[in-house]
C-alpha cells in the first residue's frame, strides 16, 4: 500500500468517525455551528468551544510530532528515536510539578510557558552534554536517555509525595486533548506551519546524512549545525505541543515508521507523508476515544491510550522495520580509557561497598533523631533494615550483569535490562495485579511479576526468533514494551484512584516490600545465575565484534544470543521482582564500569557488579533517611545518584 | 568563547589522565580524603547519635488516660472518625496531606508523621510501640509487615459490599469498639445524623439537583455521584445528584468540561482546593458560561471535604452546602466572579 492510498484510507475512516459524533451532537444544522454559533444553543456552542478545537488540536498535534519524529530519526540515526527521546516532554513535566508544588505563583504565566521553559532547559542540557563531541548521534541518544531517566525519577517522587495536588498536572502528563477554546488551536498552527517550512529548507542537506558521516563531511555539509539546527526544530515543536496539549505517544515514533514501511523511501517523501499520517492517526484516535468514554467514569486520555492501543502495532511493525532499514548507523560506543589494573579498582569498589553495608545496616534516624548503633533493640532497627539491605545489593548485582551482558551483546549503548523490556513485563504484570486484586500480598505480586517477565520473554523470542534474535531489532521489541507499560502506567495516574498510591510505590522500586525469605532467595538465585554467566565471558568479548567476526572465530550466534538473552532475562525478572522496574542500575552500572576503563568482559562484569551494589545499598539507605519518616524508594534514589554521576562523566568523553 | 577553547585546551593538556605524574598524584590526593573523609564521617555520625540518643527521654507515654489504647493508622478516614471519638491516633501516615486535604477535625499538634500512607516506616512504627494498627482494604499487600509491629484490624468502607452510608457508620461503630469507646462512636453517629438533619433544615426550599464538583485542571473535574460519601450524604439531607452516570468504586468520575453540556437540570456546587489558575481560567471561558447547570442558578463554592471514609467529612458537607446555598445570591453566575461565602 502506498503512503498516498494509506492516507486516503485513514481520512475516510476520521470523516466517517467526526460525521458521526457531529450528527448525535447538534443533529441537522452543523454548518452554522461551524461558522456562527448560537449563543443560546448549548450544543452548537459545545461544537464550536470543545469539539472541533479538540479535532483541530489533534490534527495539528499529530502532524508536529510526526514532522519532529522524521527529523529525530534522520537526525539521530536512529530508528528507536522518537520527538520525546532528548527529553522534551520529561523536562517540561519536571518543572511543572516543581512549579506548582514550590511556585504556585508561577503557574499564572500560564502551565504552557513554564512546560515550553522546562522541555528546552532539559534540550539544552542534553545538549551541552553531546557538544563536546560534535553532537555525534550515539553521544546525543545517550545523553537524552539519561536525562529522561534522571527528570523521570524526578518526577516520580514528587508525584510519589503529592499525589492528590498534582492529580491535574496527571491528566496533562496522560495527553487529554480535551479543549475549552481556541487557545492552544491558535498556539500550534503557525508553530506547525514554520517548523514545516524549516524542514522543507533544511530536507536537502539532511538527506545526506543518509551517506556515512565522512562522505557527508566531504561534500562539505557542518554536521554539528546541522544537526543543532535539525534537532532544534523537532525540539520546538515538540515543546509547543506537549506544553500544550500533554504527552502523546505513539505517533512521533511510528508515523515516520509506518510511512517508511508504506514505501516514502526518501527524506523529501517521509517529510510529506508523515505529518499527514500522524494527524489522522491521532484524529482517528481521539474521535474513537470519544465515543468509547461517553459511558465511562475513569478519564480516558487519549495520548496515553493511544500509546498502549499502539504497542501491539509497533511490535508486528518491529521485524519489517528492522529488515527495511537502510542507513547505516554508527554502532561504536564512545571510546573510554582502559585501566591498567583492573582488579585493583574492583576490590576498592568491593571493599567500599561493605563499608556501604556496614552504615546501612547500623546507622539511622528514628523517634529522637539519629540512634546510637546498638542503642535500640534489632528488633526496632536492624531486623527491617537488613532485608533491605541484602535485596537492594542482590537486586544491584543482578541488574549490573544484565546490564553488561546485553551491551555487550547489542553494542548499543542504549541497551540494559530496562530496554528490553523484561522489567516493563514485570511491572504490568504487577499493575495488573494490583488493579484487580488491591489487596493482594506479597506471593501474589511474585507471581504476578514472574507472569509478566515470562510473557514479555516468550514475546521476545517469538517475534526475534526469524531474524536470528538481531540485538537491535530485540532493543525494538522491547521498546514497545516499555511503551506500554509507561502508557499504562500514565493512565492509571490520570484516573486519580485511591489505589495508585500503592501502585507508585511498588514501581518506582523499592526494597519496602522484602522480606527476608524473599532477599534470600534472590541472593541464593544470584548466586547461582552468576556462577552460570561467569563461563559465557569469552562470547561477550567476541560478540561485540560484530558477527562474521564471532562465526569466523567458531561462534554459533544465533544460540549464544539467545542463551544470553534468557539469562538476562531471568536475572532481570528476578531482581525487577524486589526493586521495581524503574531502577536504571542495569543502564548505569557498566557504562561506569567501562567509563572507568574496565574494558574486558570479565572485568566490566565483575566491575559493574561491585558499581550496582554499591549503588543500590548506598541508593537504599539515603532513601531510607533522607527525609525520614518518608522513603524514598531506592529505585529513584539509584537513578539520581548514579544518573548525575553518569552524566558528569558523559560530559567528558 | 576565547577562553573557553583555552580552557579546553588547558584540560586536554595538564588533566588527562596519561600523564603519570599528576594522575599519580591526584590518585593519592583521592585516597586520603576519602579514608580521612570516611572515618570523620563515621566519628561524626556516632557522636550525633551519641548527643541525641540518651539526651531525648521518651516523652510520648501519654499521662492524660491510663486506658487509651495507643492506635496508629494510615488512612486520614480512620484518623478523622478516631479524633472525633476522642481517641486520637498517636501516629498517622501523611499528616501534612491531612492538614490540606481532610482540615476537620484537627490532628493533635503530637500526632507523629509515620511518612507515606502505602509505605509507613516500620523503624519508626516499631518504636512508636502502638497497641494496635489500622487500616483498610488497600493496606492488605503490607498487613504481615505491620503485625510483626502490633495487632492489626481492617476497618473498610468501599471494598465491603453493601450501600456506602451504612458502611461508613459501620465502620465507625468498629472504630469504636476497637478503641474501647462503643459509647463515644454511638455519640459519633448520633451526632453525625443531627448535624444532616439540622443543614437539611437550612436548605433553602425547592433546590435544584446538586452536581458537586471538584476541578483537576481546568478542562477536566472530578464529579461525586452513586458511591461517594457526598451523595449518601446530599440523599440524607433531601437533595438529588444531578450527575447519574457511571462512576469508579470510590464514587467518582473524572470528565472534561464538555461532559457537564448534557446535564440540563442541576445546579453546581464547586468543592475546593482549587488548583491555581485555574479560577482565571474558567472565568474567562465560554464553554463554562454556556454550561446549562451553571446558567440556571449560580454556582457556589465549599472548601475541600475529604470524601473518603470519616463520619465528621459528612457532617461537615452538610453544613458547608446548606451555608453556602444559603448565602448565595439570587441571580447572575455565581462563582468564580462573586465567590460565595467560603465558610
Amino acid at each position: 500500500m502506498t503512503p498516498a492510498r494509506l492516507c486516503g484510507l485513514l481520512a475516510l475512516i476520521v470523516a466517517g468517525l467526526a460525521a458521526a459524533a457531529l450528527s448525535a451532537v447538534v443533529g441537522g444544522d452543523w454548518i452554522g455551528a461551524f461558522t456562527h454559533p448560537d449563543p443560546n444553543a448549548i450544543t452548537q456552542i459545545r461544537v464550536y468551544y470543545s469539539w472541533l478545537p479538540r479535532l483541530t488540536v489533534a490534527l495539528l498535534g499529530g502532524a508536529g510530532l510526526a514532522l519532529a519524529g522524521v527529523l529525530m530519526q534522520q537526525t539521530l540515526r536512529n530508528p528507536l528515536a522518537a520527538p520525546t527521546t532528548l527529553g522534551v516532554a520529561s523536562g517540561a513535566q519536571v518543572l511543572l510539578l516543581a512549579a506548582t508544588l514550590f511556585a504556585p505563583g508561577l503557574i499564572h504565566y500560564g502551565r504552557g510557558a513554564i512546560a515550553f521553559v522546562g522541555g528546552a532547559l532539559a534540550v539544552a542540557l542534553v545538549f551541552a552534554l553531546a557538544w563536546r563531541r560534535g553532537l555525534a548521534p550515539t553521544v546525543l541518544v545517550l545523553a537524552g536517555l539519561v536525562v529522561n531517566l534522571y527528570m523521570g525519577a524526578l518526577s516520580l517522587a514528587l508525584i510519589l509525595f503529592n499525589q492528590e495536588k498534582l492529580h491535574g498536572l496527571m491528566i496533562w502528563g496522560a495527553g487529554s486533548l480535551a479543549q475549552n477554546n481556541w487557545g492552544d488551536a491558535v498556539y500550534l498552527a503557525p508553530r506547525l506551519v514554520f517548523t514545516g517550512l524549516g524542514a522543507g529548507l533544511l530536507s536537502r542537506s539532511l538527506a545526506l546524512l543518509d551517506l556515512e558521516e565522512a562522505g557527508a563531511r566531504n561534500l562539505g555539509v557542518s554536521l554539528a549545525w546541522l544537526r543543532l539546527a535539525s534537532l532544534g526544530l523537532g525540539v520546538f515543536i515538540t515543546a509547543s505541543i506537549v506544553s500544550a496539549l500533554g504527552l502523546i505517544g505513539f505517533i512521533g515514533l511510528a508515523a515516520p515508521a509506518i510511512m517508511r514501511l508504506a514505501g516514502a523511501r526518501t527524506l523529501g517523501a517521509r517529510l510529506i507523508w508523515a505529518p499527514i499520517f500522524g494527524a489522522l492517526l491521532l484524529a482517528a484516535t481521539d474521535l474513537s476515544l470519544q465515543l468509547v468514554a461517553g459511558a465511562h467514569a475513569a478519564l480516558i486520555p487519549t495520548g496515553a491510550t493511544t500509546a498502549a492501543l499502539g504497542a501491539p502495532l509497533l511490535l508486528w511493525l518491529v521485524p519489517r522495520l528492522a529488515a527495511g532499514r537502510s542507513a547505516p548507523r554508527p554502532r561504536a560506543a564512545p571510546p573510554a580509557p582502559r585501566l591498567a589494573a583492573p582488579w585493583r579498582m574492583i576490590g576498592l569498589c568491593a571493599i567500599a561497598m561493605v563499608i556501604m553495608t556496614i552504615i546501612a545496616l547500623f546507622a539511622g534516624r528514628g523517634l529522637h533523631g539519629w540512634n546510637m548503633p546498638f542503642a535500640l533493640p534489632w528488633s526496632e532497627t536492624g531486623a527491617w533494615r537488613a532485608p533491605r539491605v541484602l535485596a537492594a545489593g542482590a537486586a544491584g548485582t543482578l541488574l549490573a550483569l544484565a546490564g553488561t551482558i546485553i551491551q555487550r551483546v547489542s553494542g548499543n549503548p542504549m541497551a540494559s535490562p530496562e530496554v528490553l523490556g523484561v522489567s516493563a513485563g514485570t511491572g504490568l504484570g504487577l499493575l495488573a495485579l494490583l488493579w484487580c486484586v488491591p489487596g493482594a500480598g506479597t506471593p501474589a505480586m511474585l507471581a504476578a511479576g514472574t507472569a509478566g517477565a515470562l510473557a514479555t520473554l516468550i514475546l521476545l523470542i517469538v517475534i526475534n526468533a526469524r531474524a536470528g534474535f538481531e540485538p537491535e531489532q530485540l532493543l525494538l521489541t522491547g521498546i514497545a514494551v516499555m511503551f506500554a507499560f509507561g502508557a499504562v502506567q500514565r493512565i492509571v495516574l490520570a484516573g486519580n484512584d485511591p489505589r495508585t498510591q500503592s501502585m507508585l510505590a511498588w514501581i518506582s522500586g523499592s526494597t519496602y516490600y522484602v522480606t527476608m525469605n524473599t532477599a534470600e532467595l534472590i541472593a541464593v538465585l544470584g548466586v547461582v545465575l552468576i556462577a552460570l554467566a561467569w563461563p559465557l565471558a569469552r562470547w561477550l568479548d567476541v560478540l561485540p565484534l560484530g558477527e562474521p567476526v564471532s562465526r569466523a572465530l567458531g561462534l554459533h550466534v544465533t544460540a549464544s544470543r539467545l542463551l544470553l538473552l534468557v539469562l538476562v532475562a531471568v536475572l532481570t525478572a528476578a531482581a525487577t521482582l524486589v526493586v521495581g522496574p524503574l531502577s536504571f542500575v542495569g543502564l548505569l552500572a557498566p557504562h561506569l564500569a567501562r567509563l572507568t576503563g574496565l574494558a574486558r568482559a570479565r572485568t566490566q562484569m565483575a566491575g559493574a557488579m561491585a558499581f550496582g551494589a554499591l549503588l543500590m545499598i548506598a541508593a537504599d539507605w539515603v532513601g531510607r533517611e533522607i527525609l525520614f519518616p518518608m522513603e524514598i524508594p531506592a529505585g529513584l534514589v539509584a537513578t539520581l545518584i548514579g544518573g548525575g554521576y553518569f552524566m558528569w562523566r558523559l560530559r567528558r568523553i | 568563547m576565547p577562553e573557553l577553547t583555552a580552557l579546553v585546551t588547558f584540560c586536554k593538556h595538564h588533566l588527562r589522565p596519561g600523564r603519570p605524574g599528576v594522575w599519580a598524584v591526584a590518585a593519592a590526593c583521592a585516597r586520603l580524603v576519602a579514608r580521612v573523609g570516611l572515618g570523620a564521617g563515621l566519628l561524626l555520625l556516632l557522636l550525633m547519635a551519641g548527643a541525641v540518643g540518651p539526651a531525648a527521654a521518651d516523652a510520648s507515654s501519654d499521662a492524660s488516660g491510663k486506658n487509651t489504647p495507643r492506635l496508629a493508622t494510615l488512612d486520614w478516614g480512620i484518623a478523622q472518625n478516631l479524633t472525633a471519638m476522642g481517641v486520637p491516633p498517636i501516629a498517622v501516615g501523611q499528616t501534612a496531606g491531612y492538614a490540606t486535604w481532610v482540615g476537620a477535625p484537627p490532628l493533635p499538634a503530637k500526632t507523629r508523621d509515620l511518612g507515606l500512607r502505602a509505605q509507613p516506616n516500620l523503624e519508626l512504627l516499631s518504636q512508636l510501640e502502638p497497641d494496635r494498627i489500622l487500616i483498610t482494604e488497600m493496606y492488605r499487600a503490607i498487613e504481615p509487615k505491620l503485625e510483626r509491629v502490633a495487632p492489626v484490624s481492617t476497618v473498610d468502607v468501599y471494598f465491603t459490599p453493601g450501600p456506602v452510608w451504612h458502611n461508613t457508620v459501620a465502620a465507625a461503630r468498629k472504630l469504636g469498639r476497637i478503641a474501647g469507646r462503643p459509647e463515644a462512636a454511638e455519640a459519633l453517629i448520633r451526632r453525625t445524623k443531627k448535624n444532616i438533619r439540622d443543614a437539611a433544615a437550612r436548605l433553602p426550599a425547592n433546590t435544584a439537583p446538586l452536581l458537586v464538583v471538584q476541578f483537576a485542571d481546568f478542562r477536566h473535574v472530578r464529579i461525586y455521584g452513586r458511591g461517594s460519601l457526598i451523595q449518601a450524604t446530599m440523599r440524607r439531607m433531601g437533595l438529588e445528584n444531578a450527575w447519574h452516570g457511571k462512576t469508579t468504586r470510590w464514587g467518582m468520575a473524572v470528565v472534561p468540561l464538555s461532559r457537564l453540556a448534557q446535564i440540563e437540570n442541576g445546579r453546581v456546587v464547586v468543592m475546593g482546593p482549587v488548583p491555581v489558575g485555574v479560577t482565571d481560567e474558567i472565568a474567562a471561558s465560554r464553554l463554562w458560561r454556556s454550561l446549562p447547570v451553571v446558567g440556571n442558578a449560580p454556582v457556589v463554592y465549599i472548601p475541600e471535604v475529604w470524601s473518603f471514609g470519616g463520619l465528621p467529612s459528612a457532617s461537615r458537607f452538610a453544613r458547608l452546602v446548606a451555608g453556602a446555598l444559603r448565602s448565595a445570591p439570587a441571580s447572575g453566575l455565581g462563582w468564580p466572579r462573586q465567590p460565595a461565602g467560603g465558610s
